[in-house]
């Protein structure tokens, strides 16, 4: 693990361009208040941890940042622009986001390789070949070269995730979003998928990760958001959020999970 | 009472011929009844809300009634709307595309809709299209599902293809009862006439058998 | 084109009785197959090990063979093997509850076989014996599951009563055909039996999806 990050508890003047920036998002399922004014902003080359109790909004936040879901109220930008209705020009941002989710949905009549070539053969219309020798290079990358053949039933839940990383991947994306990756997962490979995203991180990908992993949290994360009843309750780098929250219900949230340090 | 088998050895031909015509009626019938269940299931799917309300109803009727009474009306009624004088054979042939193909849109239906909304999420995060959604994840996935059910429907239709013989389509069962008024060899004939059923049927009951169990899917 | 269907009114007695004919057939024959098939179902699962491969051949026989066929067969050649002579309705009873006890017998089979595993070492184990097993625990649950299949049978018992039509029992089919045939108006009265066969059999296969849906709950296991 490396050094926890040592930034004071404002963001540093020189932290990346916003690549994401939530402000004030409401989204209602019927007469549930999913989403009640959450505000955030994700910069370039940051890990984002989303972290808060169950239906609190962060995987609905997630979903709505690559219009999987539509937003009711507020505003969310993508490198700039705010998010598009129209649903072609938001086939064309959901090529530059990655997402990963918690039941990893691999798609089961293809191989490990099909599955990560997929996206560029048909979204990015890149040749058989082409789009193969990228699938080989992001597989190799997430430690599968050996399970190409393989079909998603073959392969054990943490290999499945990893795959799934890869296919986000192969698009080549600006930011990543992970709803809960591991949380579907055995423990014993849990670990495998967490190393993967570190990897990530430390190479610099933008990342917004819902979790319930306060481990992966506080030592990957740069910048944590604690969601309570569709809101931002807190924000900050892991050293505030984790050893001085600043708020009642961050504090509770924590103690609740045994949170000890 | 004596028994002469020999009548069904001597008809042979007659007998060959109306297998033959049961085994074309149902293939033609599925030949229609495929694409046609296909794009009622993708009309019930994905049409404007009228355009889906008259598919819903087309299988709706066609699935509570019973396929003797649609013989019996197709023949009387269809020379009269389309003004056309169709043979009783395709006459028969439309009365079974018609409810073959109510049954096929709902089987082509719930095997789509038996697919997880996560898989289709999964292809609209990568900014798949829904067509190519449809094509490239869906589609592949439902059809494991669906031929199972389709084998099943077209062990059936077989079946129901001796219905026909009722408005004097020359299949295996008409020609049959044919032979027996002529040669007043009831006994001989009906049993013959379930002995071909049988050994043609029961094959493919098998054959359905093993596909099911091939096909099952694991979630 | 014009109709009249004044046809149907003129004949209502007669159609009527037809409707009632119709009912009964498909009530006693429904009531019979799944007897029979119930019977069937328990002698292949638990019965006696000679017993199974007949009870198999039944079961495939029918999946091969036509109604049609089967409802002929009984009324013209079965008196003559057996020397009974039978009226048509007798004949077309026991032709359908043949035909469909085949249907039921493998409902009651897939029923009692989903019903998990588990569930059987769990009875076991607190000492159950095989009879109590399956009274108690199995068939409960195993019933449950069924009843989606039973419904859709009891839809396929309610057609197959039309093709009876073909051996002059005179339900609903037969008699329309009768009063077409004299009436030389064959789409209002075909137009009619159509309305009256949908008005029986769609609140059937809702009326098991609405109960389906009720008590699936018991089933889950």
């Amino acid at each position: 693990m490396t050094e926890p990050n040592a930034t004071p508890s404002h963001r540093a003047k020189d932290a990346g361009a916003k690549i994401i920036r939530y402000q004030g998002v409401v989204k209602r399922y019927g007469n549930f208040q999913a989403l009640n004014g959450a505000s955030l902003d994700v910069h370039a080359g940051e890990v984002v941890c989303l972290i808060g109790p169950s239906g609190s909004g962060k995987s609905t936040l997630l979903r709505c940042t690559n219009g999987l879901e539509s937003v009711e109220g507020g505003d969310i930008e993508f490198e700039g622009a705010r998010l598009p209705r129209d649903e072609r020009a938001l086939r064309g941002v959901r090529r530059r986001m990655g997402m990963v989710f918690q039941s990893f949905e691999l798609f089961p009549h293809l191989t490990a390789l099909a599955n990560v070539a997929e996206g560029p053969r048909t979204v990015l219309r890149m040749r058989r070949l082409e789009a193969e020798r990228r699938a080989l290079a992001m597989l190799d990358k997430v430690g599968l070269s050996d399970k190409v053949s393989s079909y998603p039933s073959a392969l054990s839940g943490g290999q499945q995730q990893r795959v799934a990383i890869a296919r986000a991947l192969a698009m080549e994306p600006d930011v990543m979003l992970f709803d809960e990756p591991t949380s579907a997962l055995d423990p014993e490979t849990v670990g495998e998928v967490l190393n993967v995203m570190k990897k990530l991180a430390d190479e610099g990908m933008t990342m917004v990760v819902v979790t319930h992993e306060m481990s992966f949290a506080r030592h990957v994360g740069d910048w944590i958001a604690v969601f309570d009843a569709g809101r931002v309750v807190e924000q900050g780098p892991p050293t505030q959020i984790f050893d001085a929250p600043t708020t009642e219900r961050t504090r509770d949230f924590l103690s609740h999970l045994g949170w000890t340090g | 009472m004596t028994f002469d088998w020999s009548v069904v050895w001597q008809h042979r031909d007659a007998l060959l011929a109306g297998t033959a015509t049961t085994v074309l009626l149902t293939v033609m019938t599925m030949v229609i009844a495929v694409p046609c269940g296909m794009a009622v299931a993708a009309l019930r799917l994905y049409a404007r809300a009228p355009v889906r309300a008259v598919a819903t109803a087309y299988v709706e009727l066609f699935r509570n009634l019973p396929l003797i009474l649609v013989v019996y009306w197709a023949f009387y009624v269809l020379p009269i709307t389309t003004g056309l004088g169709l043979s009783p054979l395709a006459t028969g042939l439309a009365a079974l595309a018609l409810n073959v193909t109510a049954y096929n849109a709902e089987t082509f239906r719930a095997g789509i809709n038996s697919i997880r909304k996560g898989q289709i999420e999964a292809a609209t995060a990568l900014g798949m299209s829904r067509p190519q959604a449809l094509r490239r994840v869906v589609i592949p996935q439902a059809l494991r599902r669906v031929l199972p059910i389709l084998a099943s429907t077209w062990v059936s239709l077989f079946k129901d293809t001796s219905l026909v013989s009722v408005i004097a389509v020359s299949e295996l069962a008409y020609v049959s009862m044919q032979i027996r008024s002529q040669t007043f060899r009831v006994l001989e004939m009906l049993t013959a006439m379930a002995a071909i059923y049988w050994l043609l049927g029961y094959p493919q009951a098998k054959l359905v058998d093993w596909i099911q169990r091939r096909f099952v899917v694991t979630e | 084109m014009e109709f009249d269907f004044s046809v149907i009114t003129d004949h209502a007695r007669f159609l009527a009785s037809g409707v009632g004919v119709t009912l009964a057939l498909a009530g006693l024959s429904g009531i019979c197959s799944l007897t029979l098939g119930f019977a069937v179902a328990l002698l292949r699962l638990y019965g006696p090990a000679w017993l199974r491969p007949i009870a198999v051949l039944y079961i495939d026989s029918m999946r091969a063979i036509p109604v049609l066929v089967v409802l002929v067969w009984t009324f013209f050649a079965l008196p003559i093997v057996s020397g009974i002579t039978m009226p048509p309705f007798i004949a077309a009873l026991i032709g359908l509850t043949l035909h469909l006890a085949a249907y039921a017998a493998e409902i009651v089979r897939a029923g009692v076989e989903s019903v998990r595993a588990g569930q059987t070492r769990a009875a076991l184990a607190l000492g159950m014996s095989r009879v109590q097993l399956v009274r108690r625990i199995l068939l409960p649950q195993a019933i449950v599951r069924m009843l989606p299949a039973f419904g859709s049978l009891l839809s396929i018992t309610i057609k197959d009563t039309a093709i009876a039509s073909v051996i002059a029992v005179t339900e609903l089919m037969r008699q329309s055909e009768t009063v077409a045939g004299q009436s030389f108006q064959p789409i209002e009265v075909f137009t009619f039996a159509m309305l009256v066969y949908f008005g029986l059999l769609f609140p059937v296969t809702r009326g098991v999806d609405l109960i389906y849906r009720r008590v699936a709950h018991l089933g889950r296991s």
